[in-house]
C-alpha cells in the first residue's frame, strides 16, 4: 500500500495539503487526502495582563468539541514554528513580561515628546523580536465617518507603521462603500508610508466587506497574518454580516484588532461587534480617547506579534461538520493561574470542488 | 394577412430601413460634409482660443474637483461645471441656497494651492533644502514636526482642515518626511496648468474673476457652460451669436437635459423628421428652424421646456421612426396630450430628467402595415382597462374620452398624455409591455383580447413575471391564461409559510425552465406545452407535503423537456445547467467549469441536494406502504440537521433593538428546528403523520431550487453567495416586507444592507429579474483600479447582466469570425472615408443614427481632415458592426474600403449565412434590455448612448452600451480562443473593465468605453486571462 507523504505546509490554518506519493512507488499509484490544519495563535497572561513566555508545547492541551489534539508545530514569538520532536523534554520556566503600556508607565510619562515615538522606549531584543515573521493588513475606514478625524486616523496609522519592526510585510487597505487595496502587501514600508498619505476620503461605511475582502487575500498568503482595522465604525453598506467575516477569519485563523476611539462607543452596535469579533478571533479591540492617543494599542498589537504561540493540529477524526469549538488550556501546577486568549472555534470547510 | 412595420428604434438592424435612403429623413441640406451656410459659424480656432489657469498640480485639482484624471484637457471646465451644479449646491425650489462641503473644500483647496504657488514663486517649483526652509511650508498643508527634525523626525497634523486638503489633493507629505529624515532635498512642482474655455473668458468672466473662479460660484453659469459644452461646435457657436449667452442663460436648466440633439447647419436647426417636418416645427415652436437662433430660444422657453423634452426625445429614436410621429398633424396633436394642461412639473426641475415614459412611448410604438399603430388585443378592451384603471385624476378623464375612441391614434394620444405620470401600473405601463409582449409574434400568436384583459387586471401583482412572455413568443395565450391562473390560485393558498414557498418553489422551477429553455435544451417546438406541464401541478396546493409532491412533479417536467426524463442526480442536474452537451474538448471543459461554478455556490449555501431529498421522500413515501425507517433513511434525516446558522454576535434581544426586524427568518429558522429523525421515530406509520414529515422537506426543497438559479446567475467577483450561508435561505417570497404584499410577485428588493446585526443583505420579492438583482448587490465587492472612481450604482449591474445572461453554445468558430470581421469591416469603412467623399457620406450618413450630433461633427470633421485614425479608437464597437452590417445592406456588392475584412466577410456570409447573419449575431451578440424593452431577449438595437432618467439612473445607459460583449468575441477570436471559451473570457473581461472604469458622472460613458478598450488590451497584452496554446487549439 502506497505511503503517504504529508506535506507540511506551516503556516496554513484550514488550507488543503495534498500528499504526494513517495519516490519509488508505481507510476499510478497516487493516493490524495486532504488534511486540514488548524493553526491558532495563543496569548498566555497573568492576571495583571503580563505576558507569560517559554512555555513549552506539553504546556498546552488543545481540545476541539471535547476531541483532544495532538499538536503538530508549536512556535512562540517571532520564531519559525518546529514540529514537536525539535522540543528537548523537560519542565518550562515560564517568565513574564510586562507589555508596553506597563513599561512605559513605569518609566516614562506617556505623552511626553519622548515617548511618543515607542520604539526608543522598547529594549532592543524586545524590538527586534516584535512582529517578525508576521504580514499585518492594515484596513483603514475612509468613510465619512471618518472625515473629521481623518487626518488624525492618518498619523496614526503612519505612526503604527512605523513603529512596526520587522514584520515580514505589511499591506494597506482602505474603505468607504467601496473596498481599495492601496499598497498590496509589501517589506516595502515607504511605499505604505506613501500609500496612507493618498488615501482620501469617500462616503458609506461598508466595514465588513471590507474586512471579508482583507481577509481573503491575507488567507492566500502563508505564515503569520493580522489584520488591523482602524475605524470609528459604524457600517451602514456592508452586504455581508459580522458574523460571516468572523466565521472567515476564524476558519483562516486570522486574528483581528480593531483600533477605535471612543466616538465608537456612541454606536453600541459598533462597539458590541469589534469587542466580540475581535476578541473570538484572537485579537483585541482598542478605543483610545481619540486618533492622537493611540501608543497604548499600537503597543498591545506589537506585543501580542511579539509573544503569541503559535500551536498547529491535524484535527482527529470529527464528525461535525458545522461548528466547531476550541478550547486551549494550560496544563500543570506551574501554569494554572494564566490565561489564555486565542479564537474559539472555527467552521471546516466542505471538501473542495472536483476540477478547482 | 397584416404584418407589422416595428420601428428602426428597435429593430434588429435587418429590419428595412428605408428612411435611411430617404433624403427627406434628415435632408439633403442638412447631411454631414457637404457645404456650410455663411450664417453658420465655421468650427475654427475659437474653440481653444482662451484658456484658464487651473492653480497648482492640475492631478490635485481633478482630486478635488472630483473629476477623473483620465479627462483630458478639453473636459475639465465641463466637468467642472457640471459638478458645481449637481454637487456643489444645496436647492431649495430652484435656488441654490448653500454651498455644500465639496464645494467648501474645493474653494478652500484652491486658497492653499494659489498660496503655495506663491510660496514656490515664479519657478513654480516648491524647494525645501533643509529643516529650516521646510518651516514657511509647513503652516501652509497644515501639518508640524512631531519630533525635532533630523533623522528620526516624522510629521503631525497641526491644522486638520489644511491637512486634509494637503492629504486629499495628494501632496506627497512621505517624500517630505523622508527628505527631512534623510537630510536631502525635496522638490515639488506647483504649476499651473491651463486648459481650455469655450468661446472667450470674456464671455463667462469679468475682468476682476476667472473663468474658474465664476463657475464655481455662479451654478446657472455653470449649468449653462455644461449644457453648451455637449453641443457640436458649430451650434455652440451659432447660438453664442444668436441668442447669446445672456438671453440662454435663464433657460440652462432646459438646455442641459434636451439640448444635446440641438444641431444647427447651413443656417437651419436639423429637426426631427427633416426638411419635410420643418413646418410643423415652425407651427409648434412659433418660429422656423430656418431662424435658428430664435428657434432654440423658443423650443427652450415654451411651455418650461416641454417642447424641448419631445423635440430632444423624437431626436433620438431612429429617422425611420420619426417619420410618423412627425407628420405634420400628428406631431401637433401628440404634443397636445403630452402638454396636457398642467405644465407642473417642468421636465427640467428635478436633478434627473422627468420619467423616461415619452423614449419608451417614441422607441416602442409599433405600426401595422396600414400604418396604424398596433392595438394589443383591440381597441375595446382598451376602453375597458381604462375604465378599471381609474385611479388618477389624468386617467379618469382619458377613460372618459376613451368611449368616444374609433382609431388606434387616438389611443396613442392618451398613451402621450399618460407617458408623463409616473405609474407602474396605469394603462401606459400595461400597453408598454403588453406591446413588447406581441411585437415578434405572428398575428396568429398575437394576445387576445381577453388575454389583454386578464393580463391588465392582474397588471399591478403580476406585471414583472411578464417578462416571461416578452422573451418566449412560443407561450401562446393558454400557457399566458394559465400562469395567471396558477398564480393567482397560489397566492390563495391560505398557509403564509406554505403559500411562501409555494411561490418561491414555482418562480424557481420557471427559472430552470427558462435557462434550459435559452440554452436551447429544451426544443423550441415543446417550449409551450412544456411550460404548460411544469405550471399544472402547482394548481391545487394547501398543505406544504402537497407542495413538495407538485414541486417535485414540477422539476420533473423541466427535466423531462431538456433531458428527455423526469429524475435526475443532483450532480446530473447540475450538469444539465451547466450546459449542453459538448464534442469539442474546449466546450467540454468549458461546460464542466460552468457546473463547477453552480456546484460552489450550492456548497457555500450548504444547501441539501436533491438526492437527500428524493431519497427521503421516498422513503417516507414507502414507510405509508408499510416498510421500516432504514438506517440509512435516518442518516439521510440527519443529514438535515447539519445545517447550522453563523453563531451570532448579537443577543436575541439585541438584534430585536438592532435590526429592527430584518434579522428575522422563519424559513431559516424552521430548518434549524426541523429534526426529521425525532419526527419519523414519533409518527409511526401513519399516512397523515407521514405526510406531513413529507412537508418539512419543503423548505429545504425550496432553497435548492433557488440556489440553482441563484448559482447560474453569479456574477463575477461574487462573495455573497460564498460567504454568507444565509443568502439564498432568506430570499423572502413571504411579500410581508410591505404593507400591500406586492412585491412577492415583483423584481426582489434588497433588505439588510449595512443592518449589521440583521445577518446580511438578503432578497425579498420575486425571482424576476434576478441576473440584475443579484449583479447589484454583489458590485460592491468589485475593487476599482482607480482611487476616487465612480462605478455607478445602476450601470455596472446592467453591465454584468450583460455578461453573465449570455451562454455560447451554439455559436460556431464561423460566427465568432463574422462578429470580428463586421467590426474591423467597419473600421475600414471608416478609415477609407477620410480620402473618399462619397464614402465619408455614406458612412455618416448611416452614423447619423447612432452619435449624438457633437460626437458625430468630431467624426466628420476627422475624416475631412484625412485623419481617421484619430477617431478610431473612440469608435464603439456596436458603431463599427453596425456600420459594416448597414453599408452592406444598402449597397450590397459595393467595393466598399477596400480592405481585407470585406471580402473574408463576404465569403463567410455566403458560406454560411445562417450563422453570419445579423440576427443571428443580434441574437447571440446582444444583450437584454428588460427595462428599456422588458425583455431577457438579447438584440442590438440602434439607439444612441441614453443618459440618465428618474426612476432608472443610469440603468436604461447600460442597456443602450451593446459594445462589450461584440468587442470580446473580436478579442477571443483574434487571440484564437475557441467560441466556448466566451463563457469564461465574457464575465472576466467584464468584471475588469468595471474596475477601470474612472468616470466623472453618471453619464460618462466615454469612461465606460476607455475602460473596456484598457481591459481589453491588457487581454491582447497577455496580461490577463492568458491561457495555454494548446487549450486554445485543442477547442477547435
Amino acid at each position: 500500500m502506497a505511503k503517504l507523504a504529508l506535506l507540511l505546509v506551516m503556516g496554513i490554518s484550514a488550507v488543503a495539503v495534498s500528499g504526494l506519493a513517495q519516490e519509488g512507488e508505481a507510476p499510478g499509484a497516487v493516493f490524495r487526502v486532504e488534511v486540514d490544519m488548524v493553526l491558532l495563535n495563543v496569548a498566555v497572561t497573568d492576571n495583571k495582563g503580563n505576558y507569560v513566555t517559554d512555555l513549552r508545547p506539553w504546556d498546552f492541551q488543545v481540545t476541539e468539541d471535547g476531541i483532544a489534539q495532538r499538536l503538530a508545530t508549536f512556535g512562540e514569538g517571532g520564531e519559525a514554528p518546529r514540529r514537536l520532536g525539535e522540543f528537548v523534554a523537560g519542565q518550562s520556566r515560564p517568565r513574564l513580561v510586562q507589555p508596553y503600556a506597563a513599561r512605559v508607565s513605569r518609566g516614562r510619562a506617556l505623552l511626553d515628546g519622548s515617548a511618543r515615538n515607542p520604539i526608543q522606549v522598547e529594549t532592543p531584543e524586545g524590538v527586534a523580536a516584535m512582529a517578525a515573521g508576521a504580514s499585518v493588513y492594515i484596513l483603514f475606514d475612509t468613510s465619512n465617518y471618518m472625515y473629521r478625524g481623518f487626518v488624525f486616523a492618518q498619523d496614526a496609522i503612519t505612526e503604527f507603521i512605523r513603529s512596526l519592526e520587522n514584520p515580514d510585510r505589511v499591506a494597506l487597505y482602505s474603505y468607504s462603500r467601496d473596498f481599495a487595496r492601496v499598497v498590496p502587501v509589501t517589506t516595502d514600508r515607504v511605499q505604505v508610508l506613501r500609500g496612507v498619505r493618498q488615501t482620501i476620503a469617500g462616503d458609506d461605511a461598508a466595514l465588513y466587506n471590507a474586512l471579508l475582502m482583507t481577509l481573503r487575500d491575507a488567507a492566500q498568503i502563508s505564515g503569520r497574518r493580522m489584520v488591523v482595522v482602524f475605524s470609528n465604525g459604524p457600517d451602514n453598506a456592508s452586504m455581508v454580516a459580522p458574523e460571516d467575516v468572523r466565521e472567515l477569519a476564524q476558519a483562516e485563523g486570522i486574528p483581528i484588532y480593531m483600533i477605535s476611539t471612543r466616538e465608537a462607543r456612541h454606536d453600541p452596535v459598533s462597539t458590541a461587534v469589534f469587542e466580540r469579533m475581535s476578541i473570538s478571533t484572537g485579537g483585541k479591540a482598542y478605543f483610545a480617547k481619540n486618533w492622537q492617543d493611540q501608543q497604548k494599542a499600537f503597543a498591545s498589537i506589537r506585543d501580542d506579534l511579539s509573544h503569541l504561540y503559535a500551536l498547529s493540529y491535524y484535527p482527529q477524526p470529527n464528525p461535525n461538520r458545522g461548528w466547531r469549538g476550541i478550547t486551549v488550556k494550560l496544563v500543570g501546577d506551574h501554569v494554572k493561574n494564566y490565561r489564555v486568549r486565542t479564537r474559539t472555534g472555527y467552521r471546516p470547510r466542505l471538501p473542495r470542488v472536483a476540477g478547482q | 394577412m397584416k404584418r407589422s412595420a416595428l420601428f428602426a428604434g428597435l429593430l434588429l438592424l435587418s429590419f428595412p430601413c428605408n428612411s435611411l435612403l430617404n433624403p427627406v429623413a434628415w435632408g439633403q441640406a442638412a447631411a454631414p460634409g457637404t457645404q456650410q451656410s455663411p450664417s453658420t459659424p465655421a468650427p475654427s480656432s475659437s474653440m481653444n482660443r482662451s484658456r484658464v489657469r487651473i492653480p497648482g498640480p492640475l492631478r490635485a485639482f481633478l482630486r478635488m474637483a472630483a473629476i477623473s484624471q483620465k479627462s483630458t484637457p478639453e473636459e475639465v471646465l465641463p466637468f467642472l461645471a457640471r459638478n458645481v451644479v449637481v454637487e456643489g449646491y444645496q436647492y431649495w425650489q430652484d435656488k441654490a441656497r448653500k454651498p455644500t462641503e465639496y464645494l467648501k473644500l474645493l474653494k478652500d483647496y484652491l486658497l492653499q494651492a494659489r498660496e503655495l504657488q506663491t510660496l514656490a514663486g515664479s519657478e513654480g517649483v516648491l524647494r525645501v533644502a533643509n529643516c529650516a526652509e521646510v518651516e514657511r511650508l509647513l503652516p501652509v498643508i497644515g501639518y508640524r514636526f512631531r519630533t525635532p527634525c533630523g533623522p528620526g523626525t516624522t510629521l503631525e497634523t497641526a491644522d486638520p482642515e489644511k491637512a486634509f486638503l494637503a492629504v486629499d489633493s495628494g501632496f506627497p507629505l512621505v517624500e517630505l518626511e523622508e527628505a527631512l529624515r534623510q537630510g536631502t532635498p525635496f522638490s515639488y512642482s506647483v504649476v499651473s496648468t491651463e486648459v481650455p474655455v469655450l468661446f472667450d473668458s470674456n464671455d463667462w468672466a469679468g475682468n476682476e474673476k476667472s473663468v474658474l473662479d465664476t463657475l464655481i460660484d455662479d451654478p446657472a453659469l455653470a449649468r449653462l457652460y455644461w449644457a453648451l459644452a455637449r453641443l457640436d461646435e458649430r451650434t455652440r457657436l451659432t447660438l453664442r451669436q444668436s441668442p447669446g449667452i445672456q438671453k440662454l442663460l435663464p433657460l440652462a436648466a432646459v438646455l442641459d437635459f434636451y439640448g444635446s440633439h440641438v444641431y444647427i447647419r447651413s443656417g437651419r436647426v436639423v429637426v426631427p423628421g427633416g426638411a419635410a417636418a420643418e413646418p410643423a416645427w415652425k407651427a409648434l415652436v412659433g418660429v422656423g428652424p430656418d431662424v435658428p437662433g430664435e428657434f432654440v430660444l423658443r423650443l427652450l422657453e415654451k411651455d418650461q421646456g416641454w417642447v424641448a423634452a419631445y423635440f430632444d426625445t423624437l431626436a433620438r429614436v431612429p429617422r425611420s421612426q420619426q417619420t410618423y410621429f412627425t407628420n405634420p398633424e400628428r406631431l401637433s396633436r401628440f404634443y397636445e396630450a403630452l402638454r396636457g394642461k398642467n405644465l407642473s412639473p417642468s421636465p427640467a426641475r428635478p436633478v434627473f430628467r422627468p420619467v423616461a415614459g415619452l423614449l419608451l412611448l417614441l422607441t416602442r410604438l409599433q405600426l401595422e402595415s396600414n400604418g396604424q399603430p398596433h392595438i394589443p388585443g383591440n381597441l375595446e378592451v382598451w376602453k375597458e382597462v381604462f375604465r378599471r384603471k381609474s385611479d388618477s385624476k389624468v386617467v379618469r378623464d382619458w377613460a372618459k374620452r376613451a368611449t368616444g375612441w374609433s382609431r388606434p391614434e387616438q389611443f396613442v394620444e392618451a398613451m402621450f398624455s399618460l407617458s408623463r405620470v409616473p405609474s407602474k401600473d396605469s394603462p401606459f405601463s400595461v400597453y408598454l409591455l403588453l406591446t413588447e409582449i406581441d411585437r415578434r409574434r405572428s398575428p396568429q400568436q398575437r394576445l387576445s383580447p381577453a388575454t389583454v384583459r386578464l393580463l391588465a387586471e392582474r397588471f399591478s401583482r403580476y406585471q414583472n413575471q411578464y417578462l416571461l412572455f416578452t422573451e418566449w413568443r412560443e407561450l401562446d395565450n393558454a400557457s399566458i391564461t394559465q400562469f395567471v391562473t396558477t398564480a393567482t390560485a397560489l397566492d390563495r393558498v391560505p398557509d403564509k409559510m406554505v403559500r411562501a414557498n409555494a411561490l418561491g418553489t414555482f418562480q424557481a422551477n420557471l427559472g430552470l425552465w427558462q435557462i434550459l429553455a435559452r440554452q436551447e435544451q429544451i426544443p423550441a417546438g415543446n417550449l409551450n406545452s412544456s411550460f404548460q406541464r411544469v405550471m399544472r401541478p402547482f394548481a391545487d396546493i394547501k398543505t406544504s407535503a402537497q407542495l413538495f409532491d407538485a414541486a417535485r412533479a414540477s422539476l420533473g417536467e423541466v427535466l423531462r423537456a431538456a433531458a428527455g426524463k423526469p429524475d435526475l442526480s443532483q450532480e446530473e442536474m447540475i450538469a444539465l445547467l451547466g450546459g449542453p452537451e459538448q464534442s469539442t474538448p474546449a466546450g467540454q471543459q468549458m461546460r464542466q467549469e460552468m457546473a463547477n461554478r453552480i456546484r460552489a455556490v450550492l456548497d457555500a449555501q450548504r444547501l441539501v441536494s436533491l438526492n437527500t431529498l428524493f431519497s427521503l421522500a421516498d422513503g417516507l413515501s414507502g414507510m405509508t406502504q408499510g416498510k421500516a425507517a432504514s438506517d440509512s433513511l435516518m442518516r439521510l434525516a440527519g443529514e438535515l440537521r447539519e445545517f447550522e446558522l453563523p453563531r451570532p454576535i448579537f443577543t436575541e434581544r439585541e438584534r430585536s433593538e438592532w435590526a429592527s426586524g430584518l434579522h428575522k427568518n422563519p424559513h431559516a429558522d424552521l430548518q434549524v428546528r426541523t429534526d426529521l429523525r425525532k419526527v419519523i421515530n414519533e409518527s409511526g406509520k401513519a399516512p397523515r403523520e407521514l405526510a406531513d414529515a413529507r412537508g418539512l422537506l419543503t423548505p429545504f426543497f425550496r432553497d435548492v431550487l433557488v440556489g440553482f438559479n441563484y448559482a447560474y446567475y453569479e456574477p463575477p467577483g461574487a462573495q455573497m453567495l460564498h460567504n454568507n450561508t444565509l443568502f439564498v435561505r432568506s430570499h423572502d417570497f413571504s411579500g410581508q416586507m410591505t404593507p400591500t404584499g406586492e412585491e412577492s410577485w415583483q423584481t426582489p428588493r434588497m433588505f439588510g444592507r449595512g443592518w449589521s446585526a440583521s445577518g446580511g443583505a438578503h432578497l425579498a420579492g420575486s425571482l424576476a429579474d434576478l441576473p440584475y438583482v443579484l449583479a447589484q448587490l454583489e458590485q460592491d465587492f468589485i475593487v476599482p483600479e482607480n482611487t476616487q472612481s465612480l462605478i455607478w450604482a445602476d450601470l455596472v449591474p446592467g453591465l454584468l447582466t450583460a455578461a453573465v445572461l449570455p451562454r455560447w453554445w451554439r455559436v460556431t468558430p464561423a460566427e465568432l469570425r463574422a462578429v470580428a470581421l463586421y467590426q474591423r469591416f467597419g473600421e475600414e469603412l471608416l478609415l477609407a472615408a477620410g480620402n473618399d467623399p462619397r464614402l465619408r457620406q455614406r458612412v455618416l450618413e448611416i452614423l447619423f443614427d447612432r452619435m449624438l450630433p457633437q460626437r458625430l461633427e468630431h467624426f466628420e470633421q476627422a475624416l475631412e481632415a484625412g485623419r481617421p485614425q484619430e477617431v478610431l479608437p473612440e469608435f464603439l464597437p456596436t458603431e463599427s458592426a453596425y456600420l459594416a452590417a448597414e453599408f452592406r445592406r444598402l449597397y450590397p456588392g459595393e467595393a466598399g474600403a477596400g480592405g481585407p475584412a470585406e471580402p473574408e466577410l463576404a465569403r463567410l456570409v455566403r458560406e454560411h449565412p445562417a450563422e453570419t447573419s445579423w440576427e443571428r449575431i443580434a441574437q447571440d451578440f446582444g444583450v437584454p434590455h428588460p427595462t428599456l424593452i422588458q425583455t431577457y431577449t438579447r438584440e442590438l438595437l440602434v439607439l444612441k448612448p441614453l443618459p440618465t432618467f428618474l426612476g432608472y439612473s443610469s440603468r436604461l445607459l447600460a442597456e443602450s452600451w451593446e459594445s462589450n460583449n461584440l468587442y470580446w468575441a473580436r478579442l477571443a477570436e483574434e487571440k484564437g480562443h475557441p467560441p466556448a471559451m466566451l463563457h469564461r473570457l465574457v464575465p472576466a473581461l467584464t468584471h475588469r473593465m468595471v474596475e477601470k472604469i474612472f468616470a466623472t458622472h453618471l453619464e460618462d460613458w466615454p469612461a465606460v468605453l476607455r475602460a473596456m478598450r484598457e481591459a481589453g488590451e491588457e487581454f491582447r497584452a497577455g496580461r490577463i486571462l492568458s491561457a495555454p496554446n494548446a487549450e486554445r487549439a485543442s477547442g477547435q
